[in-house]
Formats: C-alpha cells, structure tokens, sequence
C-alpha cells in the first residue's frame, strides 16, 4: 500500500527533517497491556481507580483497543493498541484558542500543558479520542510516588495531556548525539511503550530516513494508517494482522 | 446671559405648538432661542423646526473603519508574529480572517455609534436645565429665551395658541 | 385633546357611535388613556411589590447560591465531579449554552427586525424582548467559563500577547465564540439601554428616593428636545441594522464549533442555519412564554394584547416550520449517505437508548406548529403559555441530543462512551435558569417593561377612516 507511506508536500520542502513515527504490527502484539503500564510509569500518569473508570475518567496515553469477531465459536480477538497518532493534519490543533497544541517541525503534535486551559475542544476534535483530560488532582497513591519520572512534570487538574511520543526521551537522545557530534541513529531513540513490548510489536522511528527500519516497515504491503480517509496524515502506522483464534 | 429671560409655555396639541413656533419666527426669534421639548417623537418637521445634521453617520464610519483594521491586525498580522504550524494550515486563513474581521467590525460599529450618540446629545449632562415634569405626561413644552422687552408679545403669542401654563423658567436640577 | 384627535382623524364622529369590529377597537384601547394614565399604569407595578415577589427571589437567590456552591465545588474538586467523560467532553454545560444563546436571539429579532420592517405590533413587547436576550446572553457567557478547565486562567483567552508575544488563535471557533457573544452583548445591552433613555426620563419624573437617584443617573439628563428624539432615532435605526448581522454571525459561530469537527453528524454545511433557526424558534418561544407570565403577574392586559399574541404566535410558528425543514434538510442527507458511524449514531437516537428523548424532541417541536395555526390557540394566552413551554422542552432536549448525543459514538467502537450528568451539572445548570428568572423579574421591577415612548408614538399614527359603513383605524407613515 503504497499509499499509506505518501509524504505529503510539506514534508517534501524539508526532507531532511525528521519526522517521528510508529509503526505498529498488528500481527505480534498479543494485548499484554505492558505498554499501557510503560507509559503511565515513564510519563506519570495518574491511576484513577476502578470507580473513575467506570466513569469513563480513565488516563491511557495508550490503550488496547480490543474488538471481537464473529460469532461462538469462530470468535476471533483483535488487539490494537491506539495512541496519539501525531497527525500531520492534525484535526485537533487549529481549535485550541490558546495555542497549547501544535507541530513541531519534527512531526510531533505538542501539547503544551502551561498553555492549555482546558476547553477540551481538542478532545472532541480529536477522532482517534486519544486526548486524556485531568478530571481531578492527579493522584498517586503509596507507592506509585515513588517512581514519578523527574523528566516529566506532572500535570494539573484540568488540562488536557496525550502522549508525546516520550518527547523527553527523544530530547535526551538528540542532545546527547549534538553533544557527541554524531548523528542519531536509527533505533536510538525508543518511547517507553516501544521499549516495553515483550513482542516487538511497536516500532519507532524517522520515516522521513528511507533507511530506518519503521520507513521501511511502513512501505510493507500491510500498512494502513488508522482512519486514513479523514486525510488526518498520521504518523502511526498499522501493519495488518492475520488470523487470531483464541 | 445675563440680559435675557426664558420663558416657558406647555402646549396640550401639536398643531398649536407647530403655530406658536411659526408666530416667534416671525418675532424675529432665532432657532437656537427656541427649544420644543416633548414627551413623544414627533416626527421630523412637523412642528416647523429645522432639522439639524448630524455627524453621527461619519462617527459609525470611522468606528468600522478602526473595528476593521483592529480585527485585520488581530486575525492577519499577529499569527505571523509567533508562527506556529497548527494542523497543516496555512498561517493566516481567509475563512477564520474573515469571522474575525467581521466580529471586530460590528463591534466597533456597535461602540462607536453608541458612544457617538451620546457625544453628539452631550450625555451625560447632569447639570440644571430649563425643564418641566409634566413633558413627560404628555405636554409639550416651548422655552423662549428672549430680551426682556420681548416677553409681552412671547405671552401673548403663548396666550392666543391656548398655552396652559406660562412660567418664568430657571434652570433647575432635573 | 391631543390624543382624542389623534384617534378620531378629522371624521367629526362621536365616540360610541362607531362601529368598529374587535379586533380594530382592541387596537385603539390605549388611544382613550391620556399620556398620564399611561404612564401610571406602567410604573405602578413596578413600584408594588408584595410578599409573592419577595418569596420568588428568596427561593431565585437559594437555587443561585446552591448553584455557585456546585460551581466552587466543581472547581476546587475538579471537572472530573461533573459527569463529563471521555468521549463525551462536552455535557449539559455546552447543550445549555447552546440552548440559552439560542433563547437570546428573539430579542433582537422582534425589536430589530420589526422595527426595520415597521412592524408597529411590536412597540410594548420590544423592551422584554430586549432584556431577554441581554440576560440570555449573559447567562450563555457564564458556561464558556463554568467549562473550562482551568477557569482562573480563562484570561488567556483575551486578545492580548504573553510575554513570548504569542497571540490568542484566531484560527480556534471558539475565539470566534467569544469575541461574537461579547459583541452581541454589548450590542443588545447598549440597543436595550439607547431606548429606554427616554423613559429613564419619565420614571424621573415621577418617583423620589432612590430609585429617583437611579433613574436620573440613567437617564443622562434626557429633556426630549427635538435634537435629542431625532439622534436617539438616527442611533436606534443605525443599531438595528448593525445587530442583525450580528445576531446571525453569533449562533452561526456557535454551530460551526461544532460543524468544524470532524466528528460524524456534526460535520454539516447545514449546521449554521439549522441553528439560526432553531435559535429563533425557541427565543420566540421563550419570548410568548414570559410575556404571558409577565402580563398576568403585573397586570399590564392593557399593553400586552391579544393582537400581539397572535401575531407572536404566527411568528413561533413560521420558525417552527423553518425549524422542521432545516432539521428534515439535514436528516435526510444524513440517513441516505448510510456512512457507517453516522448510521450508528441516527440509529442510536432514533431507535436506540436516546429514542425517548429523540422522539420528546420531535412530539415537542412540531405538535406547537400544528396547533399555534389556529387562531383561537395564539390567542388564547393558557393555551400559548403551554405550547411555548412545550417548544423549549423540546429545543433544550435538541440541544442535549446535539451535543451528548453525537458525541457518545465516533469512528472508533472502542471509544463509544455514555453520559449522565451528576448534581454538580444539574445544580449549575439550575443556577442559570434562576439566575435568567431573577435577573428578569428585578429588571422588571426597576425599569419601565413597556417602552412607554415607543406606544406613545405608536398612538400618534393612528386615525379612523370610513370606508364604507366601517370605521377603520389606519396607520400614518411616520418614522
């Protein structure tokens, strides 16, 4: 599908920027739930507790989407994990009157948590619904406050968080290489969730860099891109799965 | 002002009024000397008074004028001066320019024409005035500032068109 | 006298002796009243006000105050005590937004739009038309912060640059929201405030005591010279022609913070007039609702007429009509594209758990339109009292379903969410229907509710004519 892989006309301007994506194959990821759990510990995000996610108060930067298919007892189970899809038209971004969301010219969608004042209009824009809101105080309980990661501040109660492709990650990574004057290399930089899948389902990379292993992943005749049609340009990049009986 | 009077008459009907105006005009009366005060428009004209022009109109112009150009600045210029990509748009679009420009107009147009009718009223104008109460209850009042010598033929003129209250008029707190 | 002339034309006719059907004689009613009795008769329910008045605004304030406190609560706690979610962002908070800058726009529609059309009908329904939109409006202001987030930051929002000389987006609708609805604001208060000058004046003149400090302050040192009628007539046709663009920009934007989604269902061309219409239809509504409340309650039969009810009613029901067919335009468009999401989502409310309010909606919105098309429903003011109600049931239930509605169901299964509000909505939600009520019945108490000038200049076009056997009132072009 040599369509998922187009690179818009913008990026052409500027090829030799990066532009930071995922690519995720469908096939090896068996619904482990291990990158949820990576990144509420890499990015402190706040648990909430059974009640409030009966509530529909849950805060997943990243989620498994777990869908059924047919009937008894040809039922198949389909995992996808679905994160913020840094789209490079991003729906979510010219709604926000404050400009707390934006692109950086690496292809992230930045959410700046001091200018967001939460109208949750990102949120509704949003149609992949991967915005997390702050319904309270965050909260962390004996002995998750333990383990706050120091290179994430936590957020306040009402504003509106998402996953940043663990930018603090990437930053590290991009100025130790400045630092050592040498190019960062493909597979260096590895967002919590990417790092934590026990099947290497998760793929991170440049996919401007023909080369990196996620460009040449996402040129695979199983690509797709979640919600194509809408024209959002995301940066995730799905690999089709086969059969999965359980 | 010291060498003139005012003398004010209340009128019960428009028609009278009309004629006593036209009676102190051929007195020799000037229009700035005569003040017709009522408790109801009465439409332009009718009672024989000249109708003043107004700026009004230019006011409000140049109020869209400034709304328009504020909210030009506002939706064209200050993009460009903390450039941001946002979802793949350009910059400055025509569509969100356009809602802006237009609100911003309005709402200058909106100020404008309020504060420029006040302007033009003098309001607020709390000082003593020549006035009388029952204007709002459905008379209509003429104030005549004139010479001394002329305040025989002003009551007359009041007297002959039916005037049901001739007084001397001070300036008094409203 | 004046008046008596004025009513009787130069026909020499004796009073008593002509014979004019009802409907003409009710529209001379006021011709008979001298400009003192007129005048009376509106400030003297103004100035009583026994034990029920005080009771309704202790019962108004306690519903405002338990109100604020869910508000405090909600803030200090945060939004997560509303039952807002993910996916449903937006709850009972936006739906009544929407609902109350809808209610706000028949204020200007009656006062600006008849006034430019001449319609004479609307002189004593104008003024509590205009304070209906100013407190809608101001009520609507309040949920753009009762939403928000992270409220005492709200004036990020304000065009001013941070200190980075970063701007506030244009680009965002809801920018556009708030600078439309501070504009509409501002326009209706100062619309509202330009015509009640003069009788600022008249209460002056015959009230002491603080409300005489009052009224003279508000009155600006009005006389009614000449100069002063002929510019405040040159600003009031210049503020009518202004606003209604206004007022169609403002619910315009509101729909388009919707239409600008992608989300299915909102994401419709459609939208702005739909709202437009709807907006009107449920202000018209709102506006026969109180004016039947308000006539009864401060006895002004003699102003508030059957004329005005039924020509009230005949406008509810031509917005009605409109509202059917913008909301059928859309529909229709919606259920044959059969995308999948949006299939879901008709289905949903259609048939699926929202049927009951979906089908409210409908029995609510268009039973009135049938009804109001007789003449003896319009005019008859119980019977306009309940069907009006009945519309704006139906329009806030629109609204939920617009925005809780749509927002249950997206593109992705999984994401599907439900909603219902908690006491915190509800309470505040509650605050600002009291807070509307209170507004309007002190407004109604402090300010002349009928524009007495505006009647008063009404009852100067009128003469009588023969044509034939009848006498007729006819009306004289005068502006």
């Amino acid at each position: 599908m040599a369509k998922a892989v187009r690179v818009s006309a913008k990026e052409k301007q500027d090829e030799n920027r990066r532009r930071w994506g995922m690519v995720i194959d469908l096939d090896r990821c068996t619904g482990c739930q291990a990158c949820v759990v990576a990144c509420h510990a890499e990015n402190n995000v706040p648990v909430v507790g059974e009640q409030e996610a009966a509530r529909s108060h849950s805060m997943h930067w990243i989620r498994i989407e777990r869908y059924w298919e047919g009937e008894y007892p040809n039922v198949k189970a389909r995992f996808m994990p679905v994160l913020c899809q840094h789209c490079g038209e991003a729906p979510c971004e010219p709604v926000c009157p404050v400009f707390a969301t934006y692109h950086t010219p690496e292809g992230l969608n930045a959410q700046v948590y001091n200018r967001c004042i939460g109208t949750r209009y990102c949120g509704s824009a949003c149609p992949y619904k991967v915005r997390v809101f702050n319904w309270f105080r965050p909260d962390f309980p004996e002995p998750l406050e333990q383990q706050l990661n120091p290179d994430v501040s936590v957020r306040q109660r009402g504003i509106i968080e998402k996953c940043s492709f663990c930018v603090q990650r990437i930053r590290r990574v991009e100025l130790d290489a400045d630092a050592s004057g040498r190019e960062v290399e493909d597979g260096e930089v590895q967002p919590a969730c990417v790092q934590s899948c026990p099947p290497s389902a998760l793929i991170f990379g440049d996919l401007n860099d023909p080369e990196s292993e996620a460009s040449q992943l996402a040129r695979s005749r199983r690509a797709f891109r979640l919600l194509d049609f809408l024209g959002t340009d995301p940066a995730v990049i799905y690999l089709k799965g086969g059969e999965t009986n359980v | 002002m010291e060498d003139t009077k005012h003398l004010m008459g209340l009128f019960r009907d428009g028609t009278e009024t009309a004629q006593v105006i036209d009676s102190l005009y051929e007195l020799g009366m000037e229009d700035r000397q005569v003040t017709v005060m009522t408790g109801v428009p009465y439409p332009e004209r009718s009672l024989g008074r000249h109708v003043e022009w107004l700026r009004l109109p230019n006011i409000v112009l140049a109020g869209a004028l400034v709304g328009f150009f504020l909210g030009l600045f506002l939706a064209v210029i200050t993009p460009h001066l903390y450039r941001l990509d946002i979802g793949g748009h350009p910059t400055v679009g025509f569509p969100p320019a356009a809602v802006i420009t237009f609100v911003f107009t309005m709402m200058a147009t909106i100020v404008s024409t309020f504060l420029g009718v006040l302007w033009e009223m003098n309001f607020p104008e709390f000082g003593p005035k020549h006035y009388d109460k029952r204007v709002t209850d459905g008379y209509l009042a003429v104030l005549v500032e004139h010479d001394p010598s002329e305040e025989g033929q002003v009551r007359k003129i009041f007297e002959q068109h039916g005037c049901d209250s001739i007084q001397r008029s001070e300036r008094q707190p409203l | 006298m004046s008046d008596r002339e004025h009513m009787a034309g130069d026909s020499d006719v004796p009073e008593g002796q002509i014979e004019l059907s009802e409907e003409y004689r009710e529209r001379l009613l006021l011709a008979q009243r001298t400009d003192a009795e007129i005048n009376a008769a509106v400030l003297r329910p103004m100035m009583e006000t026994g034990p029920k008045f005080w009771i309704t605004v202790a019962i108004l304030s306690a519903i405002i105050l338990w109100g604020l406190y869910a508000w405090g609560y909600m803030i200090y706690w945060g939004m997560g005590t509303a039952g807002i979610n993910n996916p449903v962002y937006w709850g009972l908070f936006i739906a009544t937004f929407v609902f109350w800058v809808g209610i706000s726009h028949a204020g200007t529609m009656i006062s600006a739009v008849l006034r430019i059309f001449k319609a004479d009908w609307r002189r004593p329904i104008t003024r509590g038309a205009e304070a209906m939109t100013a407190f809608a409006l101001l009520m609507a202001g309040l949920y753009p912060f009762i939403h928000l987030g992270r409220v005492w930051k709200f004036y990020w929002m304000l065009p001013y640059p941070n200190n980075r000389f970063m701007w506030p987006n244009f680009q965002s609708p809801l920018m556009w929201d708030m600078v439309a609805i501070f504009t509409y604001l501002i326009g209706s208060s100062l619309y509202l405030y330009l015509a009640l000058i003069p009788d600022m004046a008249m209460a002056r003149d015959h009230s002491v005591g603080w409300r005489y400090k009052l009224y003279r302050t508000l009155a600006l040192g009005w006389r009614g010279t000449e100069g002063e009628w002929h510019k405040l007539h040159r600003a009031l046709n210049i503020f009518s022609v202004i606003i209604i663009p206004v007022f169609l920009s403002v619910h315009s934007i509101v729909a388009w913070d919707f239409a600008i989604t992608l989300q299915p269902r909102w994401h419709s061309t459609i939208f702005a007039p739909y709202f437009i219409m709807g907006a009107v239809y449920s202000g018209l509504a709102a506006l026969a609702t109180i004016l039947v409340i308000v006539r009864k309650s401060m006895r002004l039969e003699e102003f508030l007429r059957r004329e005005h009810f039924d020509a009230l009613g005949k406008l509810v029901m031509v917005a009605g009509l409109g509202w059917i067919y913008f909301w059928f335009a859309g529909f229709i468009v919606e259920w044959y594209g059969n995308d999948p999401v949006t299939r879901e989502l008709i289905h949903d409310e259609v048939a699926g758990k929202l049927a009951p309010l979906f089908w409210l909606q409908m029995t609510a919105n268009i039973l009135p339109v049938i009804f109001l098309a007789f003449r003896k429903i319009r005019t008859n003011p119980k019977w306009l009292l309940g069907f009006t109600l009945l519309i704006n049931v139906g329009m806030y239930t629109e609204r939920v379903l617009i925005v809780v509605g749509n927002m249950q169901r997206n593109y992705l299964p999984f994401d599907w969410g439900t909603y219902k509000p908690t006491w915190v909505e509800i309470s505040i939600v509650a605050m600002t229907f009291a807070g509307f009520i209170l507004l309007y019945i002190l407004f109604s108490r402090i300010v002349p509710y009928v524009p007495v000038w505006e009647i008063k200049e009404g009852r100067l076009r009128y003469s009588l004519r023969r044509i034939g056997r009848l006498w007729v009132p006819t009306a004289a072009e005068i502006d």
